[in-house]
């Protein structure tokens, strides 16, 4: 049994997938409470974006995509900002959750491995789409003009090096615990 | 722990519009604002928003700490974008600048150019979240799935909106579970406070991962009533049902008269040069 889906099935959207993307969107709109502040800085952590690359890696693109994108977007909703004032973050997350999804397309040999080998592929698999998909931030540099290439720069550094931090320590964790009930619901 | 969104302007004369009007207003009006560069009709801009937000009648008791994080993150914005900056800005560089002062210990230079174009990108993104707070607060979070689906999302995936609206009381009620449980085995949220962000980090996971393994474990029951159900195989059906009044009508007429108008004051330079207020350039000996 391998972790991720097959090729073929990246792209189905069926009921399950439908319910896994209602779930991590949930989840992680809930989890973004919790942060954990990076000292001296004014970045923090959160360990609630390692569901995003979790979600596509395990469920494939299109979970991901929606857990990424609508997650980020109910954050926003509860914390008052609103749902679409900076939909291009919330676009941003769900290019994360959707690369992460196409894992089996560049990362088969570790997605096809053992379950040691699936939770590293998982971790790359975080990195190289929160690298990937937060470039959809520089959008700012159009929609808010006024923003300096500096200035979203360094805030696409802070956000990725705080996103990758999460991914990297949380995803495999992830993995490691949902193969074995995976294997036991006979998924 | 209130993690659920909150219906806070329900009754309000905006929460009894059609909730596309919300969104769409939403769209219209950033556009609007992101065509603006002048501060004096910038202003405006915010007064309409005011206007708007107030009709939402959200009570200020509830909303004053969300207030609070989102002056906090645009002025984070602001201020990085000015150091950054360095004086200039994207139309002017540092030698056409007027510097008043550089900044202590960064020795980064201001100038009248630089702080005015912070204060009006803080007034920008101040008319923007002004708009977008009732969508937060004035729509019932049942009516975002039908909301997207009437504005062209496909039937699944405005499902799936609504499935993740329904699916935030009972996760969140689970998680403050989760966080109760490992408490009574001594487990403590707050306890790494002052470690490192790793420890911190890994310390998380005895919430993070129950909560997330038992949340997709817990869906075969929803997947199940789903398939028998037969869903996906036709076209749905929604139980609400939306149709725009004349109010409605009437506000999204409002909203892109005045998305056209601006954008003409746009095309004609008259809003679309950055306006520098004038006791900088003095305060500059310009």
């Amino acid at each position: 049994m391998t972790m991720t889906l097959d090729r073929d099935r990246l792209w189905e959207v069926s009921s399950r997938t439908i319910v896994y993307s209602a779930i991590g969107a949930a989840l992680y709109g809930i989890l973004l409470v919790a942060q954990v502040p990076i000292p001296g800085t004014t970045v923090s952590v959160r360990p609630a974006f390692a569901l995003v690359p979790f979600f596509g890696y395990a469920f494939g693109p299109i979970v991901g995509f929606f857990t990424g994108l609508v997650g980020n977007a109910i954050g926003d909703q509860i914390s008052g900002w609103g749902a679409l004032t900076s939909w291009n973050w919330s676009i941003a997350n769900g290019i994360v959750g959707l690369i992460a999804g196409l894992a089996p397309l560049y990362l088969s040999r570790w997605t096809n491995g053992s379950l040691r080998d699936r939770a590293i592929g998982g971790a790359v698999a975080g990195v190289i789409a929160t690298v990937i998909g937060f470039l959809f931030t520089f959008t700012d540099l159009v929609i808010q003009a006024g923003n300096t290439f500096g200035g979203t720069l360094s805030f696409y550094i802070a956000v990725i090096v705080a996103d990758i931090i999460a991914s990297v320590i949380l995803v495999p964790i992830l993995v490691y615990a949902w193969e074995p009930v995976k294997a036991q619901l006979g998924r | 722990m209130n993690i659920a969104p909150r219906y806070l302007g329900r009754g309000s004369w905006l929460a009894r519009r059609d909730p596309r009007v919300l969104v769409i207003i939403v769209a219209l009006f950033i556009f609007t604002v992101l065509q603006v560069w002048d501060i004096r009709f910038l202003l405006l801009l915010v007064a309409i928003a005011v206007l708007y937000y107030r009709s939402a009648s959200i009570p200020w008791r509830f909303i004053r700490r969300n207030w609070m994080v989102v002056f906090t993150f645009i002025g984070l914005l602001v201020v990085v974008n000015a150091i950054i900056g360095g004086g200039a800005t994207g139309d002017i560089t540092l030698d056409e600048a007027h510097v008043i002062f550089n900044l202590p210990l960064l020795g980064t230079p201001m100038s009248a150019e630089s702080l005015s174009l912070a204060v009006t990108l803080f007034v920008r993104y101040l008319a923007m979240a002004t708009i977008g707070f009732p969508v937060a607060f004035a729509v019932a979070p049942s009516d975002f799935g039908i909301t997207f689906r009437r504005l062209g999302v496909p039937d699944k995936f405005a499902f799936g909106i609504d499935l993740t609206f329904r699916f935030l009381p009972s996760l969140a009620a689970d998680f403050q579970t989760t966080v109760d449980a490992q408490r009574i085995r001594g487990y403590d949220w707050s306890a790494g406070a002052g470690r490192g962000v790793l420890t911190r980090l890994r310390r998380s996971t005895p919430v993070l991962v129950p909560t997330v393994v038992n949340a997709i474990a817990g869906a075969e029951d929803t997947i199940d009533a789903m398939d028998l159900r037969a869903f996906g195989t036709g076209r749905r059906s929604w139980f609400r049902e939306l149709r725009y009044d004349w109010h409605d009508r009437l506000l999204l007429l409002a909203f892109a008269a005045l998305l056209v108008a601006f954008t003409v004051l746009g095309f004609a330079g008259i809003t679309s040069e950055l306006y520098v207020f004038p006791f900088l350039l003095d305060a500059a000996g310009a």
